[in-house]
Order: structure tokens, then C-alpha cells, then sequence
């Protein structure tokens, strides 16, 4: 005990003790600024003044420019849309994503089974549309809207392919009733409007 | 053969120190329960129908004794102590030795010693313990123990917080719920539990399934994208250092979890300390989908799920599930999550042990359904089971779940700090997230990884438990190191689930093994579940090939396939419908073959392989054949007739059961009439289902047709064919069910999650139908409702809301029951007795040969689910007066019998008006004014497969030759694996230290990531005080006077002391 005491009252030892709190301290603190966790609230309402920055870039134009690595919209069961809009079989499928553009069924910009409203029966052909030069001010609008809605979504999107990707999936907007579609045969819509509901 | 009782006598004080709290907390949900506080109260009332029975025998094992410590001593102090006691006995010659104990408690203090002595005298054994530290010697004993589950008959509402929140307003809870139970740890190990209780301990979840060996070699779960979609997570809960995004999608302002459910799951995953997840290091993406008063809708899942897909999450845990597997939007969007390569996990559901309780998501084949075990291989009581229902009535149900796991007592986060223990599918769910999480980490080349791969390598790895059919346990126990061992060595291939049809095997097989095939009986169907590991879609090619074995009589079958024309997503069905060839008709004996399937797929983007990959799977079949049985034995079971929710609304047959108002478990003999299917088998009968308007099937061949609970119409055609069968002698059964139409519009309800009034489109059974099919022979059922208790031929029986015989033919024999109006309670809450109601009818129609016809007007007594009486020996009666013309003199002569009622009695019910039948039946369309019904659909054709011969014998256990191709578990090398151990030590709640890792299995790369910021300030620190003990050093020589100041200093010594103060054993 003795010992012990006498260690204790030597500085030194009181500085290791002081030195190691400080430490202790500096990173605990430290580390709970860092936890940075990005928390997104759906429906809770933000600020009025604050914008969020759209990452998204109208920038398409130029068809034809070559890309060595697409994007693709993976899930299709037969067809797939590449980000510049072509959509082909799977088995026409580049190595690097894109869609073989000298493929007999490739297509570009196909608004195949979509009405009017904006609306399409096939998840893909919906998003080569939505990919259409043409549906750019429509898409500008609706992402303003979304931003004063604040829809969770829309605003994590990075440019238009992501947009059209999400835009035509099916959401709380396809729905009557949470279990029906709104519309079975036509319901993955890039427009502004919900699909029409098909009264049975 | 010792169960440490040191340790284990220390556990038991820890475990009681701590268990019943935690097994008492109330889940947060409960609040909203009112008959909550009741269950509290007695936890363990809600488990009286499960009566454990514990047996003991025990004998002595010669030689060998317990000698027994006065303290807990090293290994070596104990052997030391025993030399030297025994070194005083006379008997100079003594042979003794320490039984070495294995176990992981051997490295701790114990206070026994096992020890051998050979011809040990009583002086030797009285010097033994004349030595001053050991306190006495007793003869090892050898314990038996057996465990016995008593089922009583009374079935309570099993204690599941969902259910327990059920009013009879909402559909609410019977949709999608989160799968936890409430009284956890009771729920668990029962009542008589106490000694169950020292083998299941709570130990780590993640340390059981040897998560350490992965984490020792540094897998830790990093860089994958974990989806936690639940109650949410609170900000600073401290279990969690890598919590990418909260995100909430419900209609409530908060991110933070206020039941506890998804804090539990999350830790589960990936908690880094006290009750350790599997995969420290994920990514964690919260989604807040279920409100703190458990409300969820399709809507919010929908966006949700869209949001994850952005996210490019790697793999989503949903320890929620309901029964709708109807509600397209979202089964849909769960194919689209998958599709883009989401490893989705869900919970199969919490009604077992009920049969047809399988919830969706769990049950879709591109998911992992995960069921429910204890610690001890048991599969959990409250795990849903049974087959999936969507192919009814004309297919059969796939295996599902997929794979089970521990969910029972299993420790997880708390909702602010500390741990709990949970027990629920919900907890099976993200235990094999979390596996899957970390699995996913240990393979180099992701792109190998997707929904199916992962399935693929789970099932193939899992480990069969023992006599556990496959409807319970799907593949087995999840093995995570066999799991990484297989996904390490993997090639994209095909699989299938089950990998062989081997329709002897019991109870594996069940319950194909139950009954064997013969000639003329409905093709037997396994649904296989086609996994494709290649792409996410894929194609059989050509057909699938039949390859009888000839050597092993192949040829008495045919077969034939149907499949799905594009296996989409990452998985497909194959359904083998296997029948007798007529050359067998008489024959015995076991026929054995394969069908052969190649899928192809186009090839992935990065591999080398140009257009497609295929992969060729062998699928053994062995069946059993029997001669045909003769007509009498025969049963048909009508399927077609059977509507259940989803997706109408087709209400419970027992009024009674109000927290459970839908009729959801398929009616089928396999699934919620699977006890009376066993009562039929065991008394002779084969039985067989008509998944087929009536018309389908040669009645000639059946002694018995049983209807039961019917809720569908019936075609003209069908009506017709019936009436004809019986004048040829075919005998019908009908259990009918109430339908009252005031009663049916008094039960509809405002169903919160589809926000629309829910008007039930039947009755119990769709009696007015119903009459239509029996009214040539002058009998009717009626729209009263009654209920109640009676004897009946010395039988206890309880009719649970059925309806009574309106009309019956004057020389059948009718049995009346007093029994209670129901009706009058449901409407206008009022009771009354209603004298000599007439329940059942027994009816031998005039023609030649005729048939016989027999009516009873409650289905609930042979019903698993909620029954509290089963009537099997009334069936039995009713089978041996339709099959052999055998009046039972119990019915024919007792004094219950009554005069037959005739058509002046009251009037017969109504189909209720605007029901809404027409859009679920397969034989109402809609029309203008009321629906009619549709032309008679064509009976189902199956096209035989063309066999091409053969000459191979199959190996005569078919499982253990089924594993992935291409993988040879011997070659993966696994570095650093130590021998498994398990951890002794029980952790209590408080034990939680900011870094202390519980036994230090948290390995290298753990820690450096989660300091990566630490080193800097480390060093800045080190830097502080190394300049400080610079100073202090050079002071110190320049001042050698130390000893002055400290005199000087009373204030300092002072403050020394008050130091030591408050730390008096430094």
C-alpha cells in the first residue's frame, strides 16, 4: 500500500493518468462528431429556404456518342434499357453493359405500350421514354415538384438515368387499397400523374 | 457424462439473477394490448397446452468417484490434494486416476474432481476425505434423462404480441406484422423448464454459429450494404459504429425505434459489442417501415423498396411477414428487388405450430424463408410451417422455409442499451441476415454473389435435423462455416430445392412417405424450387429429360413436368407429377429413376464466356408403389371447393377465435387438416385431393368423397356428374359451416391496411351452394348458428358456431344436440338454448348400389386450427357407414336421434346480396344483375414425359449424394479455424465496458477499423505527455530537492489520500 501511495504522488505517474483521460477524452468526443449518420426523414418537413442540389444533368443531346461502360436497368425478365435509352434482349447485351446497337431489335427511345398519361405496361420500355430528349421539361417539372415535396427518393437520384430508373418503378402512387394496382396493365409511369384507376 | 455442475450451478444463479426480468420485460408493443396484463401475470398460462415431463434414472458408474472440494481449486492443486490424501491409505497399492473432463470449463477453478479408483476400499474413500480440503466422496452416478412434450387438448392463443393486439375491427395484424413473441423466454422453455433451462443458455447467437473463426480471419462484414427494415434505430445507440442512413417511410415524425423490435434485429446483424451481431463492420441502412402502434402499409414498403434498390443495398432483412400473398403490388416489387440483386431475408412467421401458417415475403422462392429453432435442434414451437398455398387447390405447395435457425431465447440489443433476449422468427430472420451479411464479405469476387448463389450455398451447407420433416425445417440448421466454405468454391450453376424426391423417406419426406403411389390414384405432385446462381433469369432448355432406372423398375411409373417457361427472378418451379403405369396395377416394390434438367442463362457481363452458360441438374426420384386398394379404403378429399383469404375475405369457422377472423391455412389435408389426414392414414385409409371440378375425377374408383368447409360454387355440370356418382355408389361426407347473412354483415369490419370495409363473401362454408348440391335427395342445412357443448356416444364434443340440419330425408337417421344460439350472441348479445337441434344426418339413398350420404354441421372438431375437440372418431363412424355400409349402432340407436326435419321449418339462407364471391371463385363470372357461373373448364391434362431407358442402379440413400457441383468441401482450406468454444461465461446486462468485446474473439482488422481515427489522437496524446515527462525529467535534475516540496504540500498529500480513498483496494 505504501508502495503504492508513493507511486501515486509521484508526478509523473499523475501525468500518464492525466494524459491517458485527455486522450480518452479527445476521442470520445471527437468520435461523436464524426457519427455522422445521414438521416432522411420522409415526411417530416425541412426547412422552407433550404434547396436541395440537384445533381441531376439534362445533358443527353447527343445520342449517338460512344460509352465503354453502361449502365443497365438489371432486373428485366427479357429486355433491359441501357442509360443511353437503347433497349435489347438480354442475349444482346454487350461485356460492357451496353445494349448491341446493331442488334435487329434494338431500339432507342421506344414509348412501346405507353399511353398518353405517361404510363406503360413494360417496366423498360418506360424508362427508354423516360430517357427521351423530349421528356426533359416534363421530368424538370416533375423534379421541382418533388422537391417541394421532398420525396425521399427523387432526391437521392444522381442524374436522369437514375431518375427514369426510379421515376417508372411501381410506388405508393400505383396503388388503391395498398394491395390492388391503381391500373394492372399500365402501371410503371414516368410522368407526372398517378396511373389511371381501371375501375373493374 | 457430468454436466459441470460447478459452472452450471454458477450459471444458474446468474441466469436467475437476470432471465426472468428479461424474459418479463414487456415487449413495448403490449402497451396497446389489453389482455396483456393478464398474460404477465401468469406467463405461463399461456403455454398450458405444451406439458413437459421430465424422467430421471440413474445408476452408479463403478470406479469412479466425485470428490468434492471445500473451494474452487486449479486442476493441478486438485490432483495434488488427491495424491496426498490418497497417499496416507494403507492400501499401498491403490490404482487410481483423474477422469480427464473436456470441456471448456476444465480451464477454470472447480471444486470436484472426477476420479477413477480401482477396488477402492471404504478406508481408502474415508482417507479421501479426512483431508482438510476436500469435503466428500460419492459415487458417480450416471443420469438418463428423457424429455416428454404432453400436448393437453385445450389450445390457448399462443402468447404472439401481434395476435394479442387483434380486435375484430382491423385484418390489420393478420397482414403484415413484425414476427417477435411477447413473453419471450418463457416462450421458449416452458414451464417445467428449470433444468432445459442450464443447457439452453443464452449465449451469443453469433459465437454459437462460430461467426469468430470468419472474424479471425479478418471477414467482418465491411463493405456490404445492410437493410434493416423495421421499427427503426435510435441515433446513439451505442451498439452500432457504422450506421450508414436512417431513413423513415412510415406516417409517424420519428427515425427512432420506440418498440424495440428493430433495434433488436439490427444487433442482431451487426452490434459490435455485449450480444455481438454478425457483421460489426456493414454498412447499416435503417428504414423506419412499421410504426410504434405496428401499423404498415403496402405503400410505405413500396417506396421504401424502391429507395434500397437506389441504394444498391447488398442484402435486406424483413423480420416482418403476412398472409397475403395475394397483394401483387407488393410481391411484385419484392421479385424487383431481388431481381436487382438484393439478398432478401424474411421471417417465415410465428403460427406454427399450426400447418399452412407460411408468411410472405418468406414463402416467394427468390427469398430466404427462415424458420425458428431452440438451442437445443428443436424447432420453435411458434416457427410457421407447412406448405406454401398459392398453388392450390390443383398443384402442391413448395418447401419452405428454406433454411431454420436459432429464434428462440436469443440475446440481442435492447431498445436504448444493454441486451435482451427475443424469441420469434423475427429473430431467426436477421441471425441469417447477419450470416449472410458477413458470408458475403468473405468472397473476393462479389459479382459471384446474388440472391440465389447465397440461397444456393445456405441450403447446400445447412444441417439436416433429425427426424424433422421438410415442411418444418426446409434444408436444416444454418452452418455458416460449411455455408462460407461452399461459397468460396463456387461456380454459377443451377440447383434445385429439394435436390431429390425420395417419396419413402420418413419423416424427412413427409408427407409424400405417409402414403404410398398406386395405380389410378391422383398423380402424386412435389413442387421442386429451381435456384439459378447464373443470372437473373434463365430458361430450361428443351424439356426435362425422364430416365427410369431399368435394373431398379423405373419403368412402373410415369412421370410428367411442368415448369416455368422463364426462370425470373434468379429461380423457378418444376413440379414432378409422379403416377403408377397401369402395368403395376398389382405390383409392390420401390421404382427409382431421374429426371434430368439443364438451365441456361446468358452470360454476365464480366465473364469470359460468350452467349450462354447452362448448367445440367439430376434429380433422383424414388417412389414406393403399392396395389391399388380396394374402392372402400379410398378417400377423396375435395380441394377445388376450398377458398380461404387471400384474397377475400372468408371468415374463421369458429366465431369464438375473434383475434383470428380469416380463414387463411389452405384447407388442405397437408396443411390445417394435417392431424386428420394422420387419423385416416393410421386407420387405413388412403387419401387422396381433387384439385379438380367434380367432373374430373372416375368416381368408381372412390368408396368416399369428403367435403369439408366448402366455401366455392359449384358448376350445373358438376351438380349433375355428383348426383349420378352417388346413384353408382359413391358415398359423400359434408362437414358444412355457418352461414348467416345477418350474422356475416354484423362481422365485417374497416380494415386499417387496405383503408376499405371488409364484407366476408361467405359464411364458414358457402352453405347456400351447399344446398344447391345436395337438395335432389331432400336435405338442406340452415342458416342458424349455434354452438356448444354435448356428449355424443360417450364422446365429449364441442360444435364451435356450425350450423344445423334444416332438411333431411325421412328414413335418414338424424342426431339433435341442445346447443346454444350463437347468432342471437353475435347480434344482439343475448343467450339462449335452443332445444334438439339436429346436427347430423345419416342418409343410404334408394337406387341399387347406391351411395350414402352423411352430413355434419360444424367442420371445427377436425380442424388443427383452433380446434378444442377433435371428432376423428366421428369420422372414423361416419367413413365406416359411407365406405362399408355400416350403421354405428351408437348413432343409429341413441336417444338423440330425432325425427327428420322437413321443408316447413324455417327458410333456407340466402347467398348474402352484393357479395363479392364472383371475384375469387373459378366458377362465378361476373354478369349483369347476378353472377353466373363459367363454362365448365377443361379437366387438367398432364402430358407424360417420353422415358428414355436407363441402365443404372441409384445409391441407396439419395440425400447425402445431392450437394452442389463443383464443390469439394475438403479442398476449401479454412486458416485459423480453432476448435470450437463455446463461450461459458453468461454476460449480464450491465456488462458492457465501452470496449470490452466479450471472451476478445473480435479479431484484428475489427479493431483497427474501428480506431481509424484513434492513432492520430493516440500520438497527439503520447506527444502531450511525452513532452510533459521531459519537463518533468529535466526538472528533476536540475532540482534533485524532491522530497521538500512534498511536505510543503499538505494540500497535495491531502488530495492523495481522498483518492485512496474512494479506492481502497488500489
Amino acid at each position: 500500500m505504501m508502495v503504492l501511495r508513493r507511486l501515486l504522488r509521484k508526478r509523473w505517474v499523475l501525468g500518464v493518468v492525466f494524459g491517458l483521460s485527455l486522450i480518452y477524452f479527445l476521442t470520445s468526443t471527437l468520435k461523436q462528431e464524426e457519427r455522422t449518420i445521414r438521416d432522411r426523414t420522409l415526411l417530416e418537413v425541412r426547412d422552407s429556404d433550404h434547396r436541395i442540389p440537384w445533381k441531376v444533368r439534362f445533358n443527353l443531346g447527343n445520342s449517338s456518342r460512344q460509352m465503354s461502360q453502361c449502365r443497365n436497368s438489371i432486373q428485366g425478365k427479357m429486355l433491359l434499357t441501357d442509360e443511353l435509352g437503347y433497349v435489347c434482349e438480354r442475349k444482346d447485351l454487350l461485356v460492357n453493359g451496353c445494349c448491341n446497337v446493331n442488334a435487329p431489335s434494338t431500339r432507342q427511345y421506344v414509348c412501346k405500350s405507353c399511353l398518353a398519361n405517361g404510363c406503360c405496361s413494360v417496366y423498360e420500355y418506360c424508362v427508354s421514354c423516360c430517357l427521351q430528349p423530349d421528356k426533359q421539361p416534363l421530368l424538370e417539372r416533375f423534379l421541382n415538384r418533388a422537391a417541394e415535396g421532398l420525396q425521399n427518393l427523387f432526391v437521392a437520384v444522381e442524374d436522369i438515368f437514375e431518375l427514369c430508373l426510379a421515376k417508372c418503378r411501381t410506388s405508393s402512387q400505383s396503388v388503391q387499397h395498398e394491395n390492388t394496382y391503381r391500373n394492372p396493365q399500365a402501371k410503371y409511369c414516368y410522368g407526372e400523374s398517378p396511373p389511371e384507376l381501371l375501375v373493374l | 457424462m457430468l454436466l459441470l455442475p460447478v459452472c452450471v450451478s454458477i450459471l444458474m444463479g446468474l441466469l436467475a439473477g437476470f432471465l426472468p426480468s428479461v424474459g418479463m420485460e414487456p415487449l413495448p408493443e403490449s402497451r396497446f394490448g389489453s389482455d396483456h396484463t393478464q398474460s404477465l401475470e401468469s406467463p405461463n398460462s399461456n403455454y398450458s397446452q405444451l406439458t413437459l415431463k421430465l424422467e430421471f434414472a440413474s445408476k452408479v458408474v463403478e470406479h469412479e468417484y466425485i470428490v468434492a472440494f471445500t473451494g474452487y481449486f486449479s486442476a493441478k492443486a486438485r490432483s495434488l490434494y488427491i495424491s496426498s490424501a490418497l497417499r496416507n491409505t494403507n492400501d499401498g497399492a491403490l490404482e487410481w486416476h483423474i477422469v480427464p473432463r473436456e470441456n471448456p470449463a476444465s480451464d477454470f477453478p472447480s471444486d470436484f474432481e472426477l476420479v477413477h479408483i480401482r477396488q477402492a476400499s471404504t478406508s481408502s474413500l474415508l482417507t479421501l476425505e479426512d483431508h482438510p480440503y476436500i469435503k466428500r466422496v460419492t459415487p458417480q452416478r450416471k443420469v438418463f434423462r428423457s424429455l416428454k412434450y404432453i400436448p393437453s387438448p385445450e389450445t390457448p392463443a399462443p402468447c404472439n404480441s401481434t395476435h394479442r393486439m387483434q380486435k375484430w375491427q382491423s385484418s390489420r395484424p393478420f397482414r403484415r406484422t413484425s414476427l417477435s413473441l411477447c413473453s419471450t423466454f418463457w416462450h421458449a422453455t416452458g414451464r417445467h423448464s428449470s433444468r432445459r433451462l442450464l443447457r439452453a443458455i443464452p449465449r451469443h447467437v453469433a459465437q454459437i454459429l462460430q461467426a469468430d473463426v470468419l472474424w479471425q480471419m479478418g471477414h467482418t462484414g465491411s463493405g456490404v450494404k445492410v437493410a434493416v427494415f423495421d421499427t427503426g434505430l435510435s441515433e446513439k445507440h451505442p451498439h452500432f459504429k457504422n450506421v450508414k442512413e436512417r431513413t423513415n417511410w412510415t406516417n409517424e415524425k420519428t427515425l427512432d425505434d420506440g418498440l424495440g423490435h428493430g433495434t433488436f434485429v439490427a444487433g442482431v446483424i451487426a452490434s459490435m459489442r455485449e450480444c455481438q451481431g454478425f457483421a460489426p463492420d456493414s454498412e447499416l441502412h435503417i428504414f423506419r417501415v412499421f410504426t410504434n402502434n405496428q401499423v404498415s402499409y403496402t405503400s410505405w414498403f413500396l417506396d421504401a423498396f424502391n429507395y434500397a434498390i437506389l441504394k444498391k443495398i447488398d442484402v435486406l432483412n424483413l423480420s416482418i411477414g403476412g398472409p397475403d400473398f395475394m397483394d401483387h403490388p407488393f410481391v411484385d416489387k419484392v421479385w424487383e428487388l431481388t431481381a436487382n440483386k438484393v439478398i432478401m431475408v424474411s421471417a417465415i412467421g410465428n403460427d406454427g405450430p399450426l400447418y399452412g401458417t407460411l408468411n410472405n415475403p418468406a414463402d416467394q422462392m427468390d427469398v430466404i424463408g427462415v424458420g425458428g429453432i431452440d438451442f437445443e435442434d428443436n424447432i420453435a414451437r411458434f416457427s410457421s410451417r407447412g406448405m406454401t398455398t398459392w398453388e392450390l387447390p390443383g398443384g402442391y405447395g413448395r418447401v419452405k422455409p428454406d433454411i431454420v435457425t436459432y429464434g428462440s431465447g436469443v440475446r440481442g440489443s435492447g431498445m436504448k442499451e444493454g441486451c435482451r433476449s427475443l424469441s420469434g422468427t423475427s429473430v431467426a430472420s436477421p441471425v441469417v441476415a447477419g450470416a449472410v451479411t458477413l458470408l458475403a464479405s468473405t468472397v473476393l469476387n462479389r459479382e459471384l454473389v446474388n440472391p440465389a448463389s447465397m440461397k444456393q450455398a445456405l441450403i447446400a451447407s445447412a444441417r439436416r435435423l433429425p427426424g424433422v420433416n421438410m415442411f418444418e425445417q426446409g434444408h436444416g440448421k444454418l452452418d455458416l462455416i460449411r455455408a462460407y466454405q461452399i461459397l468460396n468454391s463456387y461456380r454459377p450453376q443451377a440447383s434445385l430445392s429439394p435436390s431429390y424426391i425420395d417419396l419413402t423417406e420418413c419423416p424427412y419426406m413427409w408427407p409424400y412417405c405417409s402414403q404410398p403411389i398406386y395405380y389410378g390414384g391422383m398423380p402424386t405432385i412435389v413442387n421442386v424450387t429451381i435456384l439459378n446462381g447464373m443470372a437473373v433469369t434463365g430458361r430450361i432448355v428443351d424439356k426435362p429429360i425422364w430416365q427410369p432406372y431399368l435394373p431398379q423398375n423405373g419403368d412402373h411409373i410415369d412421370v410428367a413436368m411442368s415448369y416455368s417457361p422463364v426462370l425470373w427472378p434468379w429461380a423457378g418451379y418444376l413440379a414432378v407429377s409422379i403416377s403408377v403405369a397401369k402395368k403395376a396395377a398389382s405390383w409392390e416394390g420401390i421404382a427409382q429413376g431421374h429426371v434430368m434438367v439443364t438451365v441456361a442463362s446468358p452470360a454476365e457481363n464480366d465473364s469470359e464466356v460468350e452467349g450462354e452458360l447452362t448448367s445440367t441438374v439430376k434429380l433422383p426420384i424414388k417412389v414406393k408403389i403399392v396395389p391399388t386398394p380396394p374402392r372402400s379404403k379410398r378417400v377423396l378429399w375435395d380441394q377445388y371447393h376450398n377458398l380461404r383469404y387471400p384474397p377475400g375475405y372468408f371468415p374463421r369457422d369458429n366465431l369464438r377465435m375473434k383475434n383470428d377472423p380469416l380463414d387463411w391455412n389452405g384447407d388442405h389435408i397437408h396443411t390445417n387438416f394435417r392431424d386428420m389426414y394422420q387419423h385416416l392414414r393410421s386407420m387405413g385409409y388412403f387419401v387422396e385431393v381433387l384439385g379438380a371440378p367434380i367432373t374430373c375425377f372416375d368416381a368408381s374408383q372412390y368408396g368416399t368423397l369428403l367435403m369439408v368447409d366448402s366455401e366455392e360454387e359449384y358448376f350445373p355440370e358438376e351438380i349433375t356428374k355428383l348426383r349420378r356418382d352417388i346413384d353408382n355408389g359413391l358415398s359423400l361426407i359434408i362437414f358444412s359451416d355457418w352461414y348467416n347473412t345477418s350474422v356475416m354483415r354484423k362481422v365485417k369490419f374497416y380494415d386499417e391496411n387496405t383503408r376499405q370495409w371488409w364484407m366476408p363473401d361467405t359464411g364458414g362454408a358457402n352453405v347456400p351452394a351447399l344446398n344447391d348440391l345436395i337438395s335432389v335427395w331432400g336435405m338442406a342445412f340452415s342458416d342458424g348458428l349455434y354452438e356448444g357443448d354435448f356428449t355424443l356416444a360417450d364422446h365429449d364434443m364441442y360444435y364451435a358456431s356450425g350450423c344445423s340440419i334444416a332438411r333431411f330425408p325421412e328414413d335418414g337417421i338424424v342426431i339433435a344436440k341442445n346447443l346454444k344460439d350463437q347468432g342471437l350472441e353475435v347480434l344482439k348479445q343475448e343467450t339462449a338454448v335452443v332445444e334438439r337441434v339436429p346436427i347430423l344426418g345419416l342418409y343410404q339413398t334408394p337406387s341399387d348400389g347406391g351411395g350414402r350420404i352423411a352430413l355434419y354441421g360444424d367442420s371445427n372438431c377436425i380442424d388443427d386450427s383452433h380446434r378444442q375437440k377433435d371428432c376423428f372418431w366421428l369420422l372414423d363412424s361416419l367413413l365406416q357407414y359411407t365406405s362399408y355400409s355400416m350403421t354405428p349402432p351408437s348413432l343409429s340407436h341413441s336417444h338423440s336421434r330425432v325425427a327428420s326435419p322437413t321443408a316447413s321449418e324455417r327458410p333456407l339462407p340466402q347467398r348474402l346480396e352484393g357479395n363479392h364471391l364472383y371475384r375469387y371463385s373459378k366458377v362465378l363470372e361476373a354478369h349483369l344483375g347476378d353472377p353466373k357461373p363459367r363454362p365448365l373448364p377443361a379437366c387438367p391434362h398432364l402430358s407424360w414425359a417420353k422415358p428414355q431407358p436407363v441402365n443404372e442402379t441409384a445409391p441407396s440413400n439419395l440425400w447425402k449424394h445431392q450437394k452442389l457441383l463443383s464443390v469439394d468441401l475438403d479442398k476449401v482450406a479454412l486458416p485459423n479455424v480453432r476448435s470450437y468454444r463455446p463461450q461459458v461465461r453468461p454476460l449480464s446486462p450491465g456488462e458492457s465496458g465501452a470496449w470490452d468485446i466479450p471472451g476478445g474473439i473480435m479479431p484484428g482488422r475489427y479493431n483497427q477499423e474501428v480506431g481509424q481515427t484513434i492513432p492520430v489522437f493516440a500520438f497527439l496524446g503520447a506527444m502531450v505527455v511525452l513532452s510533459f515527462f521531459v519537463v518533468q525529467l529535466t526538472k528533476a535534475k536540475s532540482k534533485p530537492k524532491r522530497r521538500k516540496p512534498r511536505i510543503k504540500r499538505p494540500t497535495y498529500l491531502q488530495q492523495q489520500q481522498t483518492t485512496n480513498g474512494k479506492n481502497p483496494t488500489v
